[in-house]
């Protein structure tokens, strides 16, 4: 189809605008940084993270008044987004140079974005970073660049139903794979599944795959972050564990190509033993905590599991830098950022916070394996190769490939990206 | 062929008597059980229909947990709790009237211009008429998120983002609507047109008190669907009103929900944002039947 | 300058008078008819400018912008780098791509035509109004206004291991795994609850054309011994004609760019088999950031949907003369 051509000429009009970046006018602070830096406005993206609204809306509103009486010459706004479409409207706003000035992102997001985000290992103060949990710090690192603050952190280990143990008559829990692939028959004849799996292609393979991977001795990519290395010997391995569950039938089949939400599956009906991909908040909902047995992630050549680290990550495109890192490093000292972690069961990062919870609780527990968890080794492609290797574990799993043949083809759809 | 002849167009009356319209009455043809295996068939799809409708409002005032089917759509052990959680929003009513403006005003803005350029495509001769028609309709064929980006932008450059013009306006250049319209007004007799030039009727006045009222059932029909995809927008409100209390319903709604937030919460937020374009739809089912039947055509 | 003589050849006339009238425009003198023509042509522009200037700004320049990022590595923020055929070479070297054009080719042929037929079956049962007929007619709306996600959800349990599909072909001796998980039913599936929540659209769009046909032709062709086979054929289909025409490029449209149901209801799996188009934009435009790639997926798609348009442009948009 042929455009006439003075509207082709409108649209190459457009497309340089676009094209060449939008020229200064979408940066919204004006007011030039003041003689010691911090002043100025630091608007922040944030996302529900607790699930009530105006507990939310309080926590965010008192932090900022706190750091307000510290800090007169900064005026800080948090904006409460979304989850949904969270990187759309991230994209349409880096895109367009309108983007915030700190955003919250998870380990995920974090390589993706880091073409866009400020590297603060120089910004930080010595303190805040040398009180960071290693592990957490790698989790907002790229390329060896610092690109957030971790505010807080999760843990995904195995958490098992007491009461499907008790129905079973299983008394001892498992802590190695073999094990626990050993109750798969026992449970099974119960109608209960082992663990809840999943490859879905629109989630992540964070809480599934990898931490079979890492606890088989490998990782997603080589030391150097340059090639794909599950199709390594661990990775084959990770990978026919997942596929024994499957075929010996101690998983529900459906959700290894598309997970449901958390209420309609075996989780909330009491016919799942273990899973190490729930959050435990929604366990505490579902199971209640008394009916929770928290172990340390399986077993095969080491105990690891995959740890969420929530970062505040600052923009390149920030005009008051200096404000910005003070409100960063504001809200994710651990006297400030308490009231959120506790009212969301997430832990600390900083080792100076100690334990949160009283002794004995769930949380306390879970909080105890901080140390354990990893994000894996990541890259700015990290999230495009867990792209090209979810439909392969699929193949894999459901019979169409062998795992090795599978992982093989992911890795050189993999490398071709990293190139 | 077996068209049908027909007497040669004379001017309005018989126009009229020409166009008079399906009024109601059940088909007088067809054979007892044919009109079985009609209603079975209406039956049937009518269950198939109402059964994912009827689980998104039952489910949404069972309790959280478990949502075990078919289990789940017993008809008791309802509870408003999902409710009170999306109508605990502090700014519901804000967002609400958001939605309602963005809606309305797009409704009314895309009838008018999509029925004007519908009009003169179908019927009136201008250079460019065809390359134009279709550089239009191939719009719908570039795919959203392609241009989310650059339509974003480009806003962003004039200055557009966080202002109702800037949300609006880009909705309104709607293809889809333009097209269908002029699909319609292409079924339009000539003749009347014809008979409205002879009668000296300015090109304004045959639109008006013409086209228009010819269209009512397509109009009542587009207007619903106009509603309801602005109403139930989500992304477009997201990334151009910066502002709380710019937000739309979908967005507000979604704002308050965790990140996987229990199916009860999710369902009854989507029960409550489209019971209103259910309302419309019934208000507005009525021109889609009777049509131009009872009102006649005006001239 | 257009490609498609049949649509600036000859007025367009509506079917119904779609008889040669017998004396044409002859009565008015050649120089009215001059001035008539251009008075015309300026009514034309004048109704078409207040649309065009809001295509041409907000669809026209975002659109091509959109189209030619396919020629350039672009990350958001960053300056594009203009790299020529590249992305398209590395889409053809990619068999990931060409599933993906598979899949979404199956899908719309599938579920365009399945959807058409539905809803014109629809309208010719729900157009005569009765108090019962009103009734289905506001049910068969409530699809489209039941959420996506709760399509997919219900559905998702419909298709499920164990759930109503299954059981069914348990009891055939067909064995109980989900639709969603074969590499070859799930896009039926998806086909199944995709003409679900569109047909009604349809539905509603030809009961408007419907209540245009005048009702004396159906009379007297009955009178005529004409049975409802012969008058569906010869009557009311040339009638619906434009309608569908509207149809099929909207459904094409709309079937080659599906992306919420796949994504809610199988995210593309299993192993690819329903990873459509759109979704691997959306991957690679919105999860990688690779906005270059996904702009040329998008280029192919557009080129596709154009193709597939003017095909139905030949077949059913065309004014018969």
């Amino acid at each position: 189809m042929k455009m006439p051509r003075n509207l082709a000429l409108t649209g190459v009009l457009a497309t340089s605008l676009v094209l060449t970046g939008c020229g200064g006018s979408g940066a919204e602070n004006d007011e030039a940084a003041g003689a010691d830096g911090a002043t100025g406005e630091v608007t922040m993206w944030v996302y529900p993270i607790l699930t009530d609204e105006a507990a939310n809306k309080k926590f965010w509103a008192d932090t900022v008044q706190k750091f307000k009486t510290s800090n007169p010459g900064i005026d800080v706004t948090v904006e409460v987004y979304p989850w949904a479409k969270r990187d759309e409207a991230l994209a349409a706003a880096i895109a367009s140079n309108t983007a915030p000035d700190v955003v919250y992102l998870v380990p995920d997001q974090v390589p993706v974005y880091a073409r866009s985000l400020e590297t603060i290992d120089s910004m930080a103060s010595e303190d805040a970073l040398n009180d960071t949990q290693d592990n957490a710090k790698a989790a907002a690192t790229v390329d060896g660049k610092l690109v957030g603050m971790p505010l807080l952190t999760s843990v995904t280990t195995l958490v098992c139903d007491k009461r499907a143990f008790k129905k079973a008559g299983v008394s001892t829990y498992p802590t190695t794979w073999d094990e626990y692939l050993a109750l798969g028959p026992t449970f099974k004849a119960q109608g209960i599944d082992l663990s809840l799996i999943t490859a879905d292609a629109s989630g992540t393979l964070n809480v599934s795959y990898y931490p079979l991977l890492w606890q088989a001795g490998g990782d997603v990519l080589n030391d150097d972050k340059t090639a794909a290395a599950f199709n390594e010997a661990p990775g084959v391995e990770a990978l026919d564990y997942f596929k024994k569950m499957y075929d010996g039938g101690f998983i529900n089949k459906d959700y290894v190509i598309k997970a449901a939400p958390t209420e309609q599956t075996g989780v909330a009906k009491g016919t799942v033993a273990c899973t190490w991909g729930v959050p435990t908040q929604d366990l505490v909902k579902l199971w209640g905590a008394e009916n929770m047995e928290v172990l340390p992630p399986l077993n095969k050549a080491e105990s690891v599991g995959y740890g969420t680290v929530g970062s505040l990550s600052m923009l390149k495109s920030t005009e008051n830098k200096e404000a910005a890192m003070k409100w960063i490093e504001f809200a994710t000292t651990p006297e400030n950022s308490k009231p959120l972690l506790t009212a969301a069961s997430f832990y600390s990062p900083r080792e100076s916070a100690g334990s949160l919870y009283p002794a004995g609780s769930v949380d306390a527990a879970l909080e105890k394996l901080v140390p354990e968890m990893t994000v894996g080794a990541v890259n700015d492609k990290s999230r495009a190769v867990m792209g090209v290797l979810t439909p392969e574990i699929q193949a894999a799993v459901i019979g169409k490939k062998t795992s090795q043949q599978a992982l093989d083809d992911a890795a050189k759809a993999a490398d071709a990206l990293m190139k | 062929m077996t068209h049908p002849v027909h007497q040669p167009p004379q001017p309005r009356v018989t126009s009229r008597r020409r166009l008079r319209l399906d009024t109601g009455t059940p088909d007088a043809g067809g054979s007892r059980l044919g009109r079985a295996v009609r209603l079975g068939t209406l039956a049937l799809m009518a269950v198939l229909t109402f059964f994912p409708f009827y689980a998104m409002v039952l489910i949404s005032f069972k309790p959280a947990g478990a949502v075990d089917f078919p289990g789940i759509l017993a008809p008791w052990n309802l509870e408003l709790s999902a409710y009170q959680r999306v109508l605990g929003g502090s700014d519901l009513i804000r967002w609400f009237i958001n939605s309602v403006i963005y809606s309305l005003v797009s409704v009314v803005l895309v009838l008018l211009l999509a029925t004007l350029a519908g009009y003169a495509f179908a019927k009136k001769r201008f250079p460019g008429r065809s390359g134009l028609f279709w550089s239009f309709l191939a719009m719908v064929m570039v795919p959203y998120h392609v241009t989310l980006i650059p339509t974003f932008a480009m806003l962003s450059q004039l200055h557009g983002v966080s202002t109702w013009w800037g949300l609006i306006l880009p909705t309104i250049a709607n293809a889809q609507a333009v097209f269908l319209m002029r699909q319609f007004i292409l079924g339009i007799p000539d003749d009347l047109f014809e008979a409205a030039r002879i009668d000296g009727a300015s090109e304004l006045r045959t639109f008006f008190t013409l086209v228009v009222p010819l269209c009512r059932p397509i109009l009542a029909t587009l207007g619903v669907f106009v509603f309801l995809w602005h109403w139930n927008d989500f992304l477009w409100p997201l990334i151009m009103a910066r502002k709380t209390d710019m937000w739309t319903l979908t967005v507000g709604v979604s704002s308050l929900q965790e990140q996987a937030a229990p199916f009860n919460v999710v369902f009854a937020g989507a029960t409550l944002s489209l019971a209103p374009v259910f309302i419309a739809y019934l208000f507005a089912q009525r021109h889609f039947v009777e049509g131009v039947a009872s009102t006649g055509i005006k001239g | 300058m257009s490609a498609h003589p049949a649509l600036s050849e000859a007025p367009p006339r509506g079917e119904p008078s779609a008889v040669p009238r017998p004396d044409g425009p002859s009565p008015v003198r050649p120089r009215r008819l001059l001035s008539h023509r251009r008075r015309e042509a300026y009514a034309g522009l004048l109704f078409v400018l207040p649309m065009a200037l809001l295509f041409i700004i907000f669809r026209f320049g975002p659109s091509l912008a959109g189209l030619l990022l396919g020629f350039f590595d672009y990350y958001p923020g960053d300056t594009p780098e203009f790299v020529g055929v590249e992305n398209f070479k590395r889409l053809a070297e990619d068999p990931n791509f060409w599933t993906a054009l598979k899949v979404t080719l199956i899908f719309g042929f599938l579920s365009v035509p399945t959807g058409l037929a539905i809803s014109t079956v629809m309208a010719l049962l729900v157009r005569r109004g009765s108090r019962t007929v009103n009734f289905f007619r506001s049910v068969y709306f409530l699809p489209v206004i039941t959420s996506l996600v709760v399509a997919a959800a219900v559905f998702g349990w419909f298709f499920s291991t164990g759930g109503p599909v299954s059981s069914v072909q348990s009891a055939l001796g067909l064995g109980d795994a989900s639709w969603l998980r074969s590499e070859t039913l799930v896009i039926l599936a998806l086909v199944v609850v995709n003409v679900w929540t569109r047909y009604g659209y349809g539905m509603l769009i030809l009961l408007a054309r419907l209540q245009d046909q005048p009702r004396e032709l159906e009379d007297a062709m009955r009178t005529d011994g004409a049975s409802s086979m012969q008058r569906f054929r010869h009557l009311t289909l040339p009638h619906l004609r434009p309608a569908l025409f509207f149809l099929a490029v909207i459904e094409t449209t709309a079937s080659f760019q599906i992306f919420d149901l796949v994504y809610l209801m199988t995210g593309g799996g299993p192993a690819r088999a329903s990873h459509t188009l759109v979704l691997d934009l959306y991957e690679r435009g919105f999860r990688n950031l690779e906005f270059g790639m996904a702009s040329a997926i998008g280029g192919v798609l557009f080129v596709l949907t154009l193709v597939v348009a003017g095909i139905q442009h030949f077949m059913l948009g065309r004014d018969r003369t």
